[in-house]
């Protein structure tokens, strides 16, 4: 595979082409931060956490869905950067209901823990106290949408790697959820195969089993990714 | 050094945090080696006096909070909000996706505990809540957070320790932040 020279944060690289510059990132042991990707399934760019600025490009472009292009020179962590990932961050928190001391998550959740990298103390933003429900029709897991961040690794992992579909999204804006089949309860899905997967991905105590308590949910987003480097092996 | 005074409210909250700040246990020695606690849930004294550091738990959810944390804000050179609930709300704000209506009426007339007798508290001398319970910032300025439920007894030594010795306190640095 041909490579390309980039700078990214002025070390200079080498490259493959055809990579994304978050895959170069990780690569070459930059650390870049990120909540919808999932190794193993698409990128979409939902989050806006792995935002990077690239000399010559006015808008900030997302890391996981950019491809490397030669020449480029990248910048990971400026300030402006940092800025705008702690407002990301913020606004995650102001937009639903998360309220982390009676969350089944707590203490094992990449929101939490993306809280933390970024050094937020407090919320700078009015919370919006939106009204979300909680749909516990499924016999074994429960999905709340009140900590639901719309990263959509369910949507993805349920199409991509399940291929049941049962996943979707409905509305836009503060308005957008996460959706089973056509809008209806979990419990009546036709395409649901309860294999888990969503519940493993999901970042938040969005997704959860019925079998456990606040403070005690343990997540293997790790296996979806695992799973699908398996596949690929031809075995 | 003048010896500073320190002074703690609790409004919309469990008093978790206070249960919290009393866990530092005997480093609350060195904390009365700087300053003076001269307001607190169990000091006797109606008025909130002139202080240099006021630790604010809970969060506003009524007129008499409303009222009580304006009047701490003028007081206090410092104001630190004390916990999730000053900081986000959190469980109290857990009312506020219901019309208050709905709440009182759960809590007093269709709780099952009330034997279909409930009424509707409607003494002139009790508190009026407000539609929205909100976190401290969103009505007066806050001069220092401490995110947690409840924060930990270190995090609260730490705090008070650096900010009675004129330094300012970080808790990102110190790897000292926890919400829930």
């Amino acid at each position: 595979m041909a490579k390309i020279p980039v700078t990214i944060d002025d070390k200079p690289l080498e490259v493959e082409t055809g990579r994304t510059i978050l895959e170069a990132c990780k690569e070459n042991g930059i650390e870049i931060l990120t909540m919808c990707h999932l190794e193993g399934i698409g990128d979409v760019g939902a989050c806006r956490l792995c935002l990077v600025e690239i000399e010559g490009i006015n808008k900030l472009l997302p890391a996981c869905t950019t491809k490397v292009a030669a020449n480029q020179v990248i910048k990971t962590k400026t300030e402006r950067l940092k800025k705008y990932q702690r407002i990301t961050t913020e606004l995650f928190f102001a937009e639903r209901n998360h309220i982390c001391a009676v969350c089944v998550a707590d203490g094992n959740c990449e929101l939490q823990d993306l809280g933390y990298k970024v050094g937020m103390d407090h919320v700078r933003f009015p919370y919006l106290f939106p009204q979300a429900n909680v749909d516990t029709s499924h016999p074994m897991y429960v999905m709340d949408h009140n900590r639901c961040i719309m990263c959509t690794r369910c949507v993805r992992v349920c199409s991509e790697v399940e291929g049941a579909h049962n996943w979707g999204i409905k509305n836009r804006g503060i308005e957008v959820r996460v959706i089973s089949d056509f809008d209806t309860p979990w419990g009546d899905s036709t395409t649901c195969t309860s294999c888990s997967k969503c519940v493993n991905v999901c970042p938040t105590g969005a997704l959860w089993p019925k079998t456990v308590v606040q403070g005690q949910l343990v997540k293997q987003p790790k296996m979806v990714s695992e799973l699908v480097a398996k596949r690929k092996m031809n075995l | 050094m003048k010896k500073k005074k320190i002074g703690t409210v609790w409004l919309g909250g469990c008093s978790g945090c206070h249960m919290s700040l009393l866990d530092i246990d005997e480093r609350i020695l060195e904390v009365v080696k700087l300053a003076d606690i001269v307001k607190c849930p169990i000091v006797d004294q109606k008025e909130f006096p002139q202080v240099d550091v006021a630790l604010v738990e809970g969060s506003v959810t009524s007129d008499e909070h409303l009222h009580e944390l304006l009047h701490v804000r003028k007081q206090a050179t410092c104001l630190v909000a004390l916990g999730d609930c000053a900081v986000t709300a959190n469980v109290t704000g857990m009312r506020n996706y219901l019309k208050k209506e709905e709440v009182l009426n759960y809590a007093y007339v269709e709780a099952a505990s009330n034997d279909k007798e409930g009424k509707m508290p409607q003494h002139p001398a009790l508190l009026k809540l407000h539609e929205k319970v909100v976190p401290l910032q969103e009505v007066v300025h806050v001069d220092y957070v401490i995110p947690g439920c409840p924060p930990s007894a270190d995090t609260i030594f730490y705090v008070l320790a650096e900010l009675l010795n004129d330094r300012v306190p970080n808790l990102e640095q110190e790897r000292k932040l926890k919400y829930g």
